[in-house]
């Protein structure tokens, strides 16, 4: 079939399904050969193509949070200062304060470049680093003042390839600098294959269709793209609200970080704003947000408030989208040398979470609670030394249990989400393999009743989790827990999920509790103990059906007492079956 | 004389072997007693030879059945009341998974049900370590409390999967044992015995899918061979697995999630033989269209290709059955496929399907929305009066209608360039799925040939083929039938894997020698039992290996049964090695190996190899022409041919249709047509 004889509307069709498989072939690649946890087990990575002019085309599967905005913006800064590319360059980059996400997530971007040397695409993968070269063994340094006590190798467009051969100056010095070098070397070889096949695949499909049809391609993507979030949009009441929240205190904010939020709805110019400039400067500490996870952040909110997953996320729905943002401020654009360490999870959450949530409250029937906040110790960075491997060290992030999905307008909230960033697309890690891998045992694991933030559609309930060292073994947790204090909310009367929690079992059994950003030593026989946030509910708890109040009894989500205070649910015992007292149900529920 | 029968959805097939000729015979599945579905078919075959049943069935020494019982039960819910077991403080597992999600902005979507519900999930106080020590001793106290409750419960079956049991199973036999004496006839799973296999939530659900079957599947293959006994047969009944195997069907009743995937695991088989019959060393890509998903594998190097990561459903919104089986890629594509126009003026074609209820809009049976097959009358690709030999005439005016007020009108094109598209996309779309399971194994689908297979592999099987730049395509005789032909050629098959971690720096020779003999002697005793009286017996070791910091194995062919010395660990390394860059395009030659899982497999060849051929037909090749359309040439009389009259050597060139009563090919311009040697036909192009 010749491209002339197409409709537009199948040629673009057919297209789409073309990149987005490129795409998904560079992921593939990728989460089979790397090396760390966090890539191949936790599946923190995404791999996107990017126009000639920079702009977001294909994604995927990816992560949300790091590809909305962020791999446009990067690739602007290759071409800024690079303006000769060619085939078989390859450039590193992970400077957050020109476009990337947080320090930890090495970018390598490869230009895609046609037989006569002109660029037509990038393809750029994006990997969370088990370790960066931080001045301590964590990729999220919460309590860094500034990018020098934070201490990541900071990268902005180094050519690490030239004519397809590695720029062995760069990989000595990543290797003198980041933790289990071999680690990091296995990941970039990943990282790098995801890249070259995604050119070998771009350069396939140009050659086979034309360049100039791919050209024409992008626009008719981007323009059907945007004519979709349009009509989303339009399908919204029009309204403004502006919603507040907040970061917990952490080292350097002690009072912690308030946000402010005006978020205004135009359904009949089909545009969708949300203004982040009334907030403060950055702050002395790991959780400013780079550029790209700022107004990522806010997206994030819209495409899961707008509930029509049909709509692609890229630069052509983008157009719809207004992000205001403020130079020099802790959800805006970063300022060198504030620390974006943390950038991609814990503020980032604060901006996305009140963002679903003031759409709920213009637009009853669309929006979502807020997803729980994140990174308790059972997502913390784990270290130390294997007793079982002659004392090789080990570093890596673990993800042994958090879960924290908002209530939305016609579901639960998403069991294993475990951030509204990366909206479940992460996994959840096996404890075999991690005992495996690491010196570790896992005491238990298990999802805790009454902790979930009710509503007409309920929160997912908290994870618990207590883990130490084997035998022989120091161990040493880091982590950046957000929520300990300010839970995720809920939206439309609905209410609160259950706080985060980080504790310590003590030898002889006894619990103390832990800070929220912490770096906690454990001796064999020491446990960490973490309970992850509830995810907020939706809607009024009493309007839930008295059939699902009990499913949600029977499967141990939450006690008899809870449905009755809560959902306004009272209970009978029917011989064996506990069932459902219609009147006394009714009459909970009009009192209220 | 051989029967395969395939109980599918619509359809009964039974292919009969009788020496050198193959016959194909359809009966409804009858979903209410479908052991009346094979007797049906039976009953026509036996009708053919001029006999009554019994005296029919005493001549046949195998019956070879597939069927679709264990994965319906499992999708409408019809299982057995089961409990789950595990390791206390871990009572989760089967509820948090291994996380994951599609379609990051998608939240109409509830989070999957486990596949135990929590009320029926039981903590056992112990815990074994990951060298396999004992942290906590089991309390067998507690484990027959626990059986009591579960008496009290009415369960039917328990599976049990403790952490670290492939490490040392004790507490699990123990656990087993103690179950045994308290709930006698209640069905139960063991973990280590059923899938010894690391990551507790895929073994734990495949520990849960097999214990929900047993009661009924023990009940239907009891039926099944009773009856087929007293209808007359006295022959031995196999059953097909996902594997791509056969077992007997007293095996299968005792480990039953063998039979779960077990239709679309035969394709590849029958694929295999006809690629190496026809095409040598070829990489070969199978595709077995359905009516509502396309099926696809990969073969090369002889080698069937494997998966640990079976999911029944969508990945992560269904279960993961955590047995290695076939790896077999389904989408949503086939002939039943929905063709649709979207808000934003985009052509959709499939995932939602048609079926066979209502089905296409042609078949008039109340179908409204246009389908592919639909598409595929509108082109003149299918004679509307010789669907199924003529057995079902299809309203061609219908279909018009339907696709021009639903997809031509409503993007401005014409009937017929609306019909050529939505072929297209959904050709597109195959393309996006055979890229998929390719990549995952580093193949150039433009080095492979194609084998088409399935009722509907012939509408656009050239089309996908020439997209994917493959040299050829093929359509085997059977090809309408291409999985009740595989299961006549598969083996009785058997796998033991065992766990034990040892990496190449410091490698095991002791523990990983003394496992493999263990494994061999277990091979061997099953070739000496159910294998018994095989013409040929094979036993291969493979080993799951990985870099250091990996955690996705590869799978690597252990040269021989032992591995002797640091010469022998060398190759396997340097195997290593090649395998990942294979696959990967990558490899880090520089760096050690790690070893996590070593099976055995046997394979025990009941007949030669070897595929009938039908009977030829004595109709002309040449049946006329007729008006097909082409986006390239516009509509244009092209011939059209009779598949089975057509002989050896004859040159059909495209555009042009060759038919049978099982399947419609067409030939795309530019491309040649030609049977082969064997019967099959063979595009080049």
């Amino acid at each position: 079939m010749t491209n002339e004889t197409l409709s537009g509307g199948v040629r673009t069709a057919i297209l789409a399904s073309r990149m987005e498989g490129i795409a998904r072939k560079m992921q593939n690649t990728l989460f089979r050969t790397a090396r760390s946890g966090v890539l191949n087990t936790a599946h923190d990575f995404s791999c996107v193509i990017v126009t000639a002019d920079c702009q977001l085309l294909a994604s995927a599967e990816s992560l949300p949070i790091h590809t909305l905005v962020g791999p446009d913006l990067m690739c602007e800064a290759v071409r800024g200062y690079h303006p000769q590319m060619k085939a078989g360059d390859c450039y590193l980059h992970n400077s957050p304060y020109e476009g990337d996400s947080h320090p930890a997530d090495h970018c390598l971007i490869v230009p895609v470049v046609d037989a006569g040397g002109t660029v037509r695409f990038f393809v750029l993968a994006k990997a969370h680093q088990a370790d960066c070269g931080n001045s301590r063994p964590t990729t999220y340094m919460g309590h860094a003042a500034d990018v020098y006590e934070e201490g990541a190798l900071i990268f902005s467009a180094v050519k690490i390839q030239s004519d397809y051969q590695d720029n062995q100056d760069i990989i000595r010095m990543c290797k003198a600098r980041i933790r289990v070098p071999e680690q990091w070397w296995g990941d970039y070889l990943a990282t790098l294959g995801a890249v070259r096949i995604g050119e070998r695949e771009l350069v396939q499909l140009g050659e086979e269709v034309g360049w100039d049809v791919l050209d024409n391609y992008a626009d008719a993507w981007f323009d059907y793209s945007e004519k979709k979030m349009e009509d989303a949009i339009r399908r919204l009441p029009s309204g403004m609200v502006t919603v507040h929240s907040a970061h917990d205190p952490f080292p350097g904010v002690p009072d912690g970080i308030p946000v402010n939020i005006h978020v205004a709805i135009d359904a009949a110019a089909g545009r969708i704003s949300v203004d982040l400039t009334d907030n403060i400067d950055c702050q002395p500490c790991g959780l400013n947000l780079s550029e790209g996870c700022a107004r990522t952040a806010a997206m994030v909110g819209i495409y899961n408030g707008i509930l029509d997953h049909t709509v692609p996320a890229n630069a052509g729905s983008f157009r719809r989208i207004d992000v205001k943002l403020r130079e020099n401020c802790v959800v805006g654009i970063p300022r060198h040398p504030h620390s974006c360490s943390v950038a991609t999870t814990n503020l980032a959450d604060r901006v996305s979470n009140p963002v679903q949530r003031a759409i709920a409250e213009i637009a009853p029937g669309f929006g979502m609670a807020e997803t729980g906040p994140i990174m308790p110790p059972a997502m913390g960075v784990i270290s130390g030394r294997d007793p079982r491997n002659e004392g090789a060290p080990f570093v890596n992030q673990i993800f042994l249990g958090t879960t924290g999905g908002a209530g939305t307008a016609v579901t639960d909230g998403y069991l294993s989400i475990i951030h509204v960033g990366n909206a479940g697309l992460c996994r959840q890690d096996s404890i075999e393999v991690d005992e495996l891998q690491y010196p570790l045992f896992v005491k238990e694991r298990r999802l805790v009743a009454d902790t979930e933030g009710a509503g007409r559609y309920r929160g997912a309930p908290s994870a618990y989790a207590e883990f130490g060292p084997v035998e022989g073994c120091k161990l040493e947790v880091l982590y950046t827990a957000d929520g300990t204090i300010n839970p995720a909310a809920g939206a439309r009367g609905g209410l609160p999920g259950a706080t985060s929690k980080a504790q310590k079992r003590l030898l002889d059994g006894s619990v103390v509790d832990l800070p929220a950003c912490y770096g906690v030593a454990l001796e064999p026989g020491e446990f960490v103990i973490s309970r992850s946030a509830g995810g907020g509910g939706y809607g009024d708890p009493r309007t839930r059906a008295p059939d699902m109040v009990l499913n949600d009894i029977r499967e141990g989500w939450i006690s008899e007492a809870r449905a009755q205070s809560v959902y306004g649910v009272a209970l009978r015992q029917d011989g064996k079956s506990l069932e459902i007292d219609v009147e006394s149900t009714a009459a909970l529920r009009t009192k209220a | 004389m051989r029967l395969a029968c395939d109980t599918g959805g619509t359809f009964t097939d039974l292919v009969v072997e009788d020496g050198a000729v193959t016959r194909l015979f359809k009966a409804s599945t009858t979903p209410d007693d479908p052991v009346r579905g094979v007797l049906d078919a039976i009953g026509l075959a036996a009708d053919h030879y001029g006999m009554p049943r019994g005296r029919f069935l005493a001549g046949v020494d195998m019956f070879v059945h597939g069927t679709t019982r264990a994965i319906n039960a499992i999708l409408t819910g019809n299982t057995a009341k089961t409990a789950f077991l595990t390791t206390a403080g871990h009572p989760d597992i089967l509820v948090l998974r291994e996380g994951g999600r599609i379609e990051p902005f998608n939240f109409k979507v509830n989070y999957p049900e486990a596949y135990v519900p929590r009320h029926l999930t039981f903590e056992v106080p112990e815990r074994v370590m990951a060298d396999g020590s004992i942290k906590q001793a089991l309390d067998e106290a507690a484990v027959a409390t626990i059986a009591g409750r579960l008496a009290e419960l009415g369960v039917e079956a328990v599976g049990v999967c403790l952490l670290w049991s492939v490490a040392n199973p004790v507490h699990e036999e123990r656990v087993g044992a103690i179950l045994a004496e308290h709930l006698p006839n209640v069905s139960v799973t063991l973990s280590h015995r059923l899938n010894p296999t690391l990551r507790e939530y895929r073994r734990a659900s495949a520990t849960v899918i097999d214990a929900s079957l047993k009661p009924l599947m023990f009940d239907y293959l009891s039926k099944l061979t009773n009856r087929l006994r007293e209808a007359g047969f006295s022959g031995r009944t196999l059953m097909v697995t996902s594997q791509g195997g056969v077992m007997d069907a007293e095996a299968v009743a005792r480990a039953p999630i063998h039979s779960i995937n077990s239709g679309p695991a035969m394709a590849p088989v029958a694929g295999r033989f006809y690629a190496e019959r026809d095409f040598g060393a070829a990489p070969v890509i199978i595709a077995d269209t359905g009516g509502t998903s396309y099926d696809v594998s990969l073969v090369r190097d002889g080698r069937i290709p494997w998966t640990r990561e079976t999911w029944l459903g969508q990945r992560f919104r269904g279960h993961m059955t955590g047995f290695p089986s076939v790896d077999v890629k389904s989408i949503g594509a086939g002939g039943g496929s929905i063709a649709s126009v979207d808000a934003g003026g985009l052509l959709q074609v499939g995932p939602r399907s048609a079926g066979s209820t209502p089905g296409p809009v042609a078949y008039g049976k109340g179908g409204t929305e246009p389908t592919v097959t639909d598409c595929a009358l509108i082109l003149g690709y299918i004679d509307p009066a010789f669907f199924l030999g003529g057995a079902m005439p299809l309203d061609l005016d219908a279909a018009r209608a339907a696709l021009k007020t639903q997809v031509a009108d409503r993007l401005s094109i014409s009937l017929e360039e609306a019909a050529a598209a939505v072929l297209a996309l959904a050709t597109e779309k195959m393309v996006g799925a055979i890229d998929d399971i390719t990549v995952n194994q580093g193949i150039d689908p433009g080095a492979a040939v194609m084998i088409g297979g399935g009722g509907a592999a012939g509408l656009n099987a050239v089309a996908v083929g020439k997209r994917l730049g493959c040299a050829a395509v093929l359509i085997p005789e059977t090809g309408a039938t291409l999985s009740a032909a595989g299961a006549l050629m598969s083996e009785l098959t058997t796998e033991h894997a065992r766990l034990l971690f040892t990496t190449s720096a410091k490698f095991d020779f002791k523990g990983v020698n003394a496992l493999m003999a263990t494994m061999e002697e277990q091979c061997q005793a099953f070739a000496d039992g159910p294998g018994a009286g095989a013409i040929e017996v094979a036993i291969d070791f493979a080993v799951e290996a990985r870099y250091p910091h990996q955690i996705w194995e590869i799978e690597v062919p252990v040269r021989g049964r032992r591995l002797a010395d640091q010469a022998a660990l060398d190759d396997l390394v340097a195997d290593f090695h090649a395998m990942h860059k294979k696959i990967f395009e990558i490899n880090d030659p520089h760096s050690g190996a790690e070893f996590v899982t070593w099976r055995a497999k046997v394979r025990c060849r009941l007949k030669e190899p070897g595929a009938g051929r039908l009977t030829a037909c004595d109709s002309d090749a040449s049946i006329g022409k007729r008006t097909v359309y082409f986006s390239s040439t516009g509509w244009s009389d092209v011939p059209v041919a009779r598949f089975e009259a057509m002989p050896p050597g004859l040159k059909v060139t495209g555009p042009a249709i060759v038919e049978s009563s099982f399947t419609t090919v067409v030939i795309d311009p530019g491309t040649v047509a030609e049977r082969t040697s064997g019967g099959g036909l063979y595009v080049a192009l």
